[in-house]
């Protein structure tokens, strides 16, 4: 099952997906807020949403788990 | 009763008024402007146009030496240097320099920005300025507005005002800037380039790292020691984790304190008499000149270094050596991402974006010990 | 005023040189406090970190 890492430090800005979406690969899926910077960070796979780990305003660190993707 | 009247009238500023005043005026409506509107560097630009604006304010002798309010500011905050260090403990202690210790190798990509200021050097000596004006120019390339105030004031201390202007403008300017730079200077494969991911770095590691800065730089080129004591006890406060107060103290209300101070008198610098001559202009251009000179420099030292590297880095952030925190990596940032969406080099451009820093304090020293 | 053209090319040189050799001398020193500070805590944790070095040393 495919997972979806932060990439970078920083705050949770936006979740632009919810449980049971389908995204596909390129899909713009969170946004990360880091040194005053929006970062969206962008699917990986194609398939469902399963989970959501965080909520917005969340800090994350890199390699935190974000969303997983079945 | 009328005497009265004609007195109050000829002693106001009015008839002392010159059109160089009413253009500077101009000046400090634009910066006010910039800043209100656009927001570019508001913390430095306002302070800076109400100062500019007053200055022209005839009569008002508030630069007056050993008069002026701000004269005092000026004389004790910005010529006895004690302003820009003090900036330099606030930087401290809010910079993160966790990437470049996870990979020092960016430290020379901080260098290579910098030794690119010295081809600005070169060509401010060229269009005739004399050599103590050349590197207050030059060192505009460094992107630093403590680091050039500090030198300008101690070599050229007539152009201060230009100088700091065009510094902290060209800044503001850096997503304008330097996007065409890199994209000229690197190819679309070398753009997509993903780095290996950062190791983690230590508590005691990030201790240790100010310590050893301070130690290594101040041994070797003692100029450097009031900026980079400053920037390095700041940081150490941050790291140790245990003054807190201290911390922020030094990088909020300190901070924001001097800059109040360091605002205004650079603005107050600026009269209609110092400004307003062909200099600024050629000053203006030149800064330009060197913020493209530097990051292409990082640029190149990057894509040097990536002959000899095993695992490449992403040329991209060579152009984060200049030191604009974090303005020139947020671009980076950009430009990378623009290549390949899922390349995030936000955090691998804070190492050079951050060894610029030191390398524009290095670079300053240099200058100051050749020509000081 | 005469520019005194030696003079130039040595700030010129002497800078970027300099910078250079700073940055360089900092990058090795830093690179070297951080590799002591990794084996002192390394070794401080556990023993297997000395087997995964041999490992590396015994493919050269």
């Amino acid at each position: 099952m495919p997972e979806l890492l932060s990439p970078i430090a920083g705050n949770v800005w936006k979740i632009l997906v919810a449980v049971g979406d389908k995204v596909e690969m390129d899909d713009e899926l969170i946004i990360l807020e880091a040194l005053k910077m929006e970062t969206p960070i962008f699917s990986e796979d194609n398939g469902t949403i399963t989970e959501i780990k965080i909520k917005e305003g969340d800090a994350v660190n890199e390699g935190d788990l974000l969303i997983v993707v079945g | 009763m009328f005497d009265i009247f004609k007195d109050l009238i000829f002693s106001s500023g009015f008839f002392s008024l010159t059109g160089g005043n009413m253009v500077m005026w101009l000046i400090s409506f634009v910066l006010m402007y910039l800043a209100i509107k656009k927001q570019y560097e508001p913390l430095l630009l306002l302070p800076i146009a109400f100062g500019i604006l007053i200055v022209n304010l005839p009569l008002t002798f508030l630069m007056e030496p050993e008069h002026g309010l701000i004269w005092f500011f000026y004389h004790y905050g910005i010529e006895l240097d004690i302003i820009p260090p003090i900036i330099f403990l606030g930087l401290g202690a809010m910079i993160d320099f966790g990437p470049l210790i996870a990979n020092p190798k960016t430290l020379l990509l901080g260098a290579g920005a910098q030794a690119g200021l010295y081809f600005t050097f070169f060509a401010a000596v060229l269009f005739g300025f004399d050599l103590q004006e050349a590197a207050s120019i030059a060192i505009i390339g460094g992107a630093d507005g403590p680091t050039t105030i500090y030198l300008t004031s101690k070599l050229a201390p007539h152009l201060l005002g230009a100088t700091a202007v065009s510094a902290y403008a060209y800044m503001a300017l850096v997503p304008i800037i330097q996007p065409p730079v890199m994209k000229l200077l690197t190819t679309e494969h070398e753009r997509k380039i993903v780095m290996k991911k950062l190791r983690p770095v230590s508590k005691l590691q990030r201790i240790c790292f100010p310590i050893v800065t301070a130690m290594t730089i101040m041994l070797v080129v003692p100029p450097a020691a009031p900026l980079i004591s400053m920037l390095m006890l700041g940081n150490l406060f941050k790291e140790s984790e245990v003054v807190e107060r201290l911390t922020k103290a030094s990088s909020n209300e300190l901070m924001n304190i001097v800059t109040i101070f360091l605002g205004l008198s650079v603005g107050a610098t600026m009269t209609a008499g110092t400004f307003l001559n062909p200099k600024v202009l050629f000053i203006f251009f030149l800064g330009l000149f060197a913020f493209i000179v530097s990051t292409s420099a990082g640029l190149i030292v990057a894509k040097v270094m990536n002959l000899f590297l095993k695992d490449k880095i992403n040329p991209l952030i060579g152009a984060a050596g200049v030191s604009a925190v974090p303005m020139a990596a947020r671009c980076v940032h950009k430009v990378g991402s623009e290549a390949n969406r899922r390349n995030y080099l936000l955090m691998y451009a804070m190492g050079p974006n951050v060894a610029g820093v030191i390398g524009t304090v290095v670079a300053a020293a240099i200058l100051l010990k050749n020509l000081g | 005023m005469e520019t005194d053209w030696s003079k130039v090319l040595e700030v010129f040189g002497s800078g970027i040189i300099g910078v250079f050799l700073v940055m360089f001398l900092l990058q090795i020193l830093t690179q070297l406090s951080t590799r002591v500070i990794d084996a002192v805590e390394n070794r401080g944790k556990s023993a297997d970190v000395e087997t995964d070095q041999s490992v590396v040393s015994a493919k050269d």
